[in-house]
């Protein structure tokens, strides 16, 4: 059996009258990179700092079988995060940082670090305030990859970088950094960069979990259809769950239909995760205009 | 375990003078190189007046010649004006540097990286206050001993060019071992006296939604006027016991040397008009070791220490947002 890294009962949490997150159920084993994906103020935040014991919360929660809002100290010691680009102290110096963590965290490894940051233009006498805003994200992101930590939660990692060091970091990230000890759970806007690592899913919206599984079970429920012309009528006849026009083509997204049948109407495949994202999670969904997802998908 | 918390404890004040060289380093500096240019441009200006260096001479040969007692009082008074400045100086320091200090990282953010490591929210004020209270002192006692070297050294030129003992004319009078340690010793109780001051300012950057430093000032202030107000009108006279006296009183307690018997001094000089304290009377140990007994400094320390529970606790809830 697996044992639990995340387990939540009945989660939740009110501000006034706004239910951030309502009753959620979570159990996550190790070894998994789980995209927690959603809307902006679906209870995201919300539910990490819960998690990292950064705010209150009613119902159960266990990290690493700790009570994060009691045992946090503890805690810290086996997981890391990243809650937000650029919040290191813009006052310190690369190498005053390096040394604080060695210092203060017992699971930093400088040589591991050291080797990250020789691939980057970031000098050890630099002070943080001098460091463009993308080598800020570097700096934390060697600090925090070369904690040897069971859990790394990852809020936004690469808001505001460029393509090619989102695509690097992500490719080190599963390269070098993740193991079958380790679990990641990442928030982002940007699905499409990481659906190719994931290996859970979740959305969340107005603090309710709309999908909960692993990608093999996902990509096994939802197919995607590309419908033509004469299918249409039959197809939509089989309820999909969601409808969009590219090209003068119809694609319908359904959700446990048979295989078969599906094969019968045109060409299968899988649902990308922005797709899925917009057919679940928006009700805007049913306008045809919409699906920004899905129309970079196409270009 | 303790070993270990001892050592954290010490990278996190690292991190505070990190943090904060001005306020720590280059400001002790500066005031002694500031007292060291004072004392040279005097010296230049007596060189140009005294031609010959004739009265500095017969100056230093009277001093010479003066009794011990004598000597050791001028002597403890300049070294004591000299180590002034820097204590007052470092009050006003250290009150902008606790004002800021629970407060900063939560508007820049980069509290989420200090809540990132495994650093209990007790150790993270506790090295706070201890900055405050010890690593401060001792940083300008650094200053203080550099200025009170430099014009005991600025002294003993002047003593051989008057041809006179610089070692029982200058340096023993200076006595600097006993005052440096009469300044320790004597700084770290005066943390103490200011610990409930420190604490509050300390508690406010806690929680202030901003300009903590502001909120720090104006509570006691207007809860001192509303007192002062409400005495008068209510009995037609002031109130025996005004808030904003007792934090007045309260600081310059915290900022003159703990080492001076002022009582003695001020009931002296009442009976007495034309009495001269004795070095010993600014130097004193059993000055500083009084303060242990005295119920007002452990009141204040209490105090303090609920103030540092409550900045533990609004720290412990404390986020970016």
């Amino acid at each position: 059996m697996e044992s639990s890294i995340i387990r939540a009962q009945g989660l939740s949490r009110r501000y006034g009258s706004t239910i951030a997150l309502d009753s959620v159920d979570l159990d996550i084993p190790a070894g998994r990179i789980v995209g927690l994906i959603g809307p902006n103020g679906a209870g995201k935040t919300t539910a990490l700092k819960a998690i990292l014991g950064l705010s209150k919360f009613s119902g159960k929660l266990e990290v690493l079988g700790m009570n994060p809002s009691k045992d946090r100290d503890d805690l810290m010691e086996d997981v890391c995060f990243i809650a937000d680009v650029a919040v290191l102290p813009r006052w310190a110096r690369v190498w005053q940082i390096i040394e604080l963590t060695e210092r203060l965290h017992p699971r930093f490894s400088r040589e591991q670090c050291m080797k990250y940051l020789a691939r980057t233009k970031i000098k050890q006498h630099s002070k943080v305030r001098t460091l463009s805003k993308g080598m800020v994200v570097q700096l934390h992101l060697a600090l925090v990859m070369s904690i040897d930590a069971k859990l790394l939660i990852l809020d936004e990692p690469t808001l505001g970088l460029d393509i090619l060091f989102r695509k690097q970091f992500y490719t080190s990230l599963l390269n070098e950094y993740f193991d079958e000890q380790r679990t990641i759970l990442i928030t982002t806007h940007q699905v499409e960069e990481v659906e190719h690592i994931l290996t859970d899913l979740i959305f969340i919206k107005d603090g309710k979990l709309i999908v909960n599984n692993t990608m093999d079970d996902i990509y096994e429920q939802y197919t995607e259809v590309m419908v033509g012309p004469d299918g249409l009528e039959q197809a939509r006849s089989l309820n999909p769950i969601h409808e969009r026009v590219l090209f003068g083509r119809h694609i319908m997204l359904f959700d446990n239909a048979d295989q078969k049948r599906l094969g019968e109407l045109g060409e299968i495949h899988k649902p990308s995760v922005a797709d899925l994202f917009v057919a679940l999670m928006g009700e805007q969904a049913n306008d045809q205009t919409d699906g920004s997802g899905a129309g970079e998908k196409a270009a | 375990m303790n070993a270990n918390m001892f050592s954290r404890l010490w990278v996190l004040i690292r991190r505070e003078i990190w943090e904060s060289p001005v306020a720590f380093k280059w400001t002790p500096l500066i005031i002694a190189g500031f007292i060291l240019l004072v004392t040279i441009l005097l010296l230049i200006i007596g060189a140009k007046v005294d031609n010959e260096q004739v009265f500095t001479i017969d100056g230093i040969r009277m001093y010479a010649q003066m009794d011990d007692a004598q000597q050791r009082l001028m002597a403890a008074g300049v070294m004591f004006s000299a180590g002034s400045l820097f204590h007052q100086i470092m009050f006003l320091v250290v009150v902008f540097y606790l004002a800021g200090s629970l407060y900063d990282d939560r508007r820049d953010r980069s509290i989420l990286f200090w809540k990132s490591l495994p650093v209990s929210d007790q150790m993270t004020v506790a090295s706070k206050i201890l900055t405050a209270t010890v690593a401060a002192p001792l940083m300008y006692l650094g200053g203080i001993a550099f200025i009170q070297l430099a014009l005991v050294l600025i002294a003993s030129g002047y003593g051989l060019m008057a041809d006179i003992n610089i070692f029982s004319e200058v340096w023993a009078p200076a006595n600097l071992p006993k005052v440096w340690t009469v300044t320790l010793l004597g700084s770290l109780v005066q943390s103490l006296w200011l610990l409930p001051i420190y604490a509050w300012l300390m508690f406010c950057s806690s929680w202030a939604p901003r300009l903590p430093i502001l909120i720090a000032v104006l509570v006691p202030v207007l809860i001192g006027m509303f007192q002062h107000f409400w005495s008068f009108f209510s009995n037609f006279r002031l109130p025996d016991f005004n808030l904003l006296w007792v934090i007045l009183e309260r600081i310059g307690r915290g900022v003159m040397p703990a080492s001076v018997e002022w009582e003695q001094i001020i009931n002296a000089s009442e009976s007495e008009p034309s009495f001269v304290p004795k070095e010993e009377m600014l130097m004193s140990f059993k000055s500083i070791g009084n303060a242990f007994v005295s119920w007002e400094m452990w009141i204040g320390v209490a105090i303090g220490m609920l103030f540092l529970a409550g900045s533990v606790w609004f720290r412990r809830r404390a986020t970016d947002s």
